[in-house]
């Protein structure tokens, strides 16, 4: 009993002297904050990319005899869109959009002949479930180019059939049909099945939060634990009955209570000053950001054990935040990236803690399971092997 | 008991050894001194004593146990201080003591209690809410010494605990182990004031990492004076041969015209049969008594002696830093 008494009493000594001496240099915890802010808006004041093809979904009407082969659409929808598939069930198609399977769906119109008989401009859909107002804006501008691809092709074949194929459809009603019609007959409308409206702050908000908790994670954790190797302290440690375990478990628990606070107070002011919606129940949430710390967590456990000092220490904390701005699909889509940076990505718990908050507070929900597993993997790798390195450097030299 | 045995342990670091060959026991209840200049291998040998290091050579028990695989309950019993600051200097005096008891497993209504009393002894309760950063370098000592002292060791390594200490506290420091050996516990003290050596009970005397001389402070003296010491002063001038009639007198240094230092077997019944001698051979004393050499001139002289008794290097030979 006593035995568990004491090491329940290290642990929250631990906890106590780690929270008192973070809270007694705020102007730190305010770098950290604040910093990650200012590179970000460099960055992103210079950033340029260019996007992958979409991966996209046309629906044909089942009352149509129009063509059910991928290859037939490819040509006038451009190098932008890949065509994956032609169906003709439009529930389907948004329901495999939904599930993550591909960014776009495009529903051709009903009966476009009869509308354009009737003086009618017939509308292409555009679907597409996008929170990132980036993204739903280059969907728009591709709905609008596919639309003039097509209109392009009737015009071009009206010409061909020499009295224009738009007359010869329009038969005795040719006349009644308006001149911007027969200049378009198709039209392009963007529809988002995402739950909220994309915005720039929307988007980014959750991002910032994820970037926030993971570098306070990681500098505070590492520098308390490298202050006390350098100081002297672990020689304390080494000679007295506590373990590494016990040092480690410590910190996680101190830190990732203040994260706890910080994540809780970001979100307050997300949701209530910059006015981020957030739908994601709080369960969802609370996991994402215990996992999100816990991973960072690690890492900055296992940069304090690798490095030789306080310096060190410092300039692999900012290297991980800057390829953490790189590379977490921050700013730049992760798709965007060869394989190999990809799997650095993936490494960076804040690549999975971006998406999983963006998708939890924007959808509601996330189809990317997937990366809870991946946090909770970074988070096992990295403590283990921060213990182990702790370990053995607690034991006699 | 012996509370530490050491048989020929040597510690390397590369290709330089930083203590070799030491064999030393300490018993229970005893300071034991550990003297010597600075990189002598003072720290280093307290190091091995509390399982931070690893000996290249020899055997260590302290407690009974290899430091190296104490348990819990062992490590419970030890005490340390190093010898530089290593505390939080952010927490303040009082949440420094509190934090290194909860380490070694005291529970909080015994923390409370021995915090004050701790704090209480190395005058430090006053300022027991200044953060341990603002305190000043004596201070931050006797912090670390009552973090030390805090969860009641049964032994005790202090590297250098007065170093940077005025006078006054010195002494205040050195009745503190004082009482703490007469309760029982043992300590073992580096310093690098020679002085010190007369407060402990056993003095171990290290230099370029070997030991050149162990025992009680009056044993370290008699070994380097090779007895004890008698300063005769003489109303005139004075023929120093009249010493050598006399059983018993070792070296004799003429120090003035009139004055004079024999060293005896014993100053106690050697005094008189000196006086004599001098008074026989129709000289008056002035003076005559028994000279306590400081055992900064007894530590000098045990280090320039192991230091001539040392191989010379061969031509071409390098000598080890």
């Amino acid at each position: 009993m006593r035995a568990i008494l004491t090491v329940i009493w290290r642990l929250l000594a631990f906890v106590g002297k780690e929270l008192v001496e973070t809270l007694r240099r705020p102007g730190a915890i305010l770098s950290l904050i604040l910093g990650p802010f200012l590179i970000m808006a460099i960055f992103g004041a210079g950033f340029n990319g260019i996007r992958r093809e979409l991966e996209t979904i046309v629906v044909v009407p089942t009352s149509d005899q129009l063509p059910t082969e991928a290859s037939d659409y490819q040509e006038l929808a451009g190098p932008a869109l890949h065509i994956a598939d032609v169906v003709q069930d439009r529930a389907e198609a948004e329901a495999r959009l939904r599930a993550g399977e591909v960014d776009v769906v495009v529903v051709a119109p009903e009966d476009p002949e009869g509308a354009f008989r009737a003086g009618k401009r017939s509308t292409i859909e555009i679907v597409v479930d996008e929170v990132d107002p980036v993204a739903e804006n280059y969907a728009t501008i591709l709905g609008s180019t596919l639309a003039n691809a097509v209109n392009q092709r009737i015009i071009e074949r009206a010409v061909e059939e020499g009295e224009g194929y738009a007359l010869a459809a329009a038969q005795a009603q040719a006349s009644a049909i308006p001149a911007d019609v027969v200049s378009a007959p198709t039209e392009a409308r963007l529809m988002n099945l995402a739950p909220q409206a994309p915005t720039v702050t929307s988007f980014f908000g959750p991002a910032v939060l994820a970037l926030i908790l993971q570098h306070l994670a990681v500098t505070l954790v590492s520098m308390s634990l490298v202050r006390e190797r350098s100081s002297g302290v672990m020689e304390l440690f080494r000679i007295s009955p506590v373990t590494a375990s016990e040092v480690l478990t410590g910190k996680v628990l101190a830190f990732g209570l203040l994260g706890f606070v910080v994540a809780g107070l970001t979100m307050v002011l997300l949701v209530n000053v910059l006015g981020v919606p957030s739908i994601a129940d709080t369960g969802s949430l609370a996991l994402v950001f215990g996992l999100l710390l816990l991973a960072s967590l690690g890492l900055g456990l296992l940069i304090a054990v690798v490095s030789d000092s306080e310096r060190q220490a410092v300039q692999l904390a900012l290297l991980t935040l800057l390829a953490s701005v790189f590379f977490s699909g921050f700013v730049l889509s992760i798709d965007q990236f060869t394989p190999p940076v990809r799997a650095l990505a993936y490494a960076l718990p804040v690549t999975h803690g971006i998406r999983l908050l963006q998708d939890l507070m924007l959808r509601g929900t996330t189809n990317n399971l997937w990366e809870f597993g991946a946090l909770v993997a970074i988070a096992a790798v990295t403590l283990v092997a921060a213990w182990a390195l702790l370990r053995r450097n607690m034991r006699t030299a | 008991m012996d509370a530490v045995t050491i048989d020929r342990a040597s510690k390397r670091f590369g290709d330089e050894f930083a203590l070799t060959d030491v064999t030393i026991s300490v018993r229970e209840g005893t300071i034991l001194g550990i003297i010597g200049p600075s990189g002598a291998g003072k720290t280093t040998l307290v190091r091995l004593m509390t399982g931070a290091l690893a000996p290249t050579e020899g055997e260590i028990r302290v407690m009974g146990e290899d430091p190296l695989r104490f348990k819990r309950r062992t490590r419970e019993r030890v005490g340390y201080m190093p010898q530089s600051f290593a505390l939080y200097p952010d927490l303040t005096t009082r949440e420094n003591v509190d934090f290194v008891a909860s380490l070694f497993g005291l529970l909080w209504w015994r923390r409370r209690r021995r915090t004050r009393q701790v704090l209480e002894t190395v005058d430090l309760w006053s300022v027991r809410d200044r953060r341990a950063g603002k305190l000043s370098g004596g201070m931050q000592r006797r912090l670390e010494l009552a973090s030390a002292l805090v969860h009641d060791p049964a032994i005790l390594f202090l590297d250098e605990p007065t170093a940077g200490i005025d006078p006054l506290l010195r002494t205040t420091i050195w009745e503190e182990l004082s009482r703490l050996r007469d309760d029982g516990r043992t300590l073992l003290v580096t310093t690098q004031y020679v002085g010190e050596a007369e407060r402990c009970d056993a003095v171990l005397l290290i230099s370029d990492g070997r030991v050149i001389a162990a025992g009680t402070p009056d044993e370290l003296r008699r070994t380097a004076i090779g007895g004890d010491i008698v300063e005769v002063e003489t109303a005139g001038p004075i023929d120093t041969s009249v010493f050598r009639q006399v059983e018993g007198v070792g070296r004799i240094e003429q120090r003035g015209p009139n004055q004079v230092r024999i060293t005896v077997s014993d100053a106690a019944t050697m005094l008189p049969e000196i006086v004599e001698a001098i008074t026989s051979a129709g000289g008056e004393v002035a003076t005559a008594a028994e000279a306590r050499p400081s055992y900064d001139e007894v530590f000098a002289i045990l280090v320039e002696r192991s230091r001539a008794a040392q191989p010379k290097p061969q031509d071409g030979e390098e000598q080890a830093a």
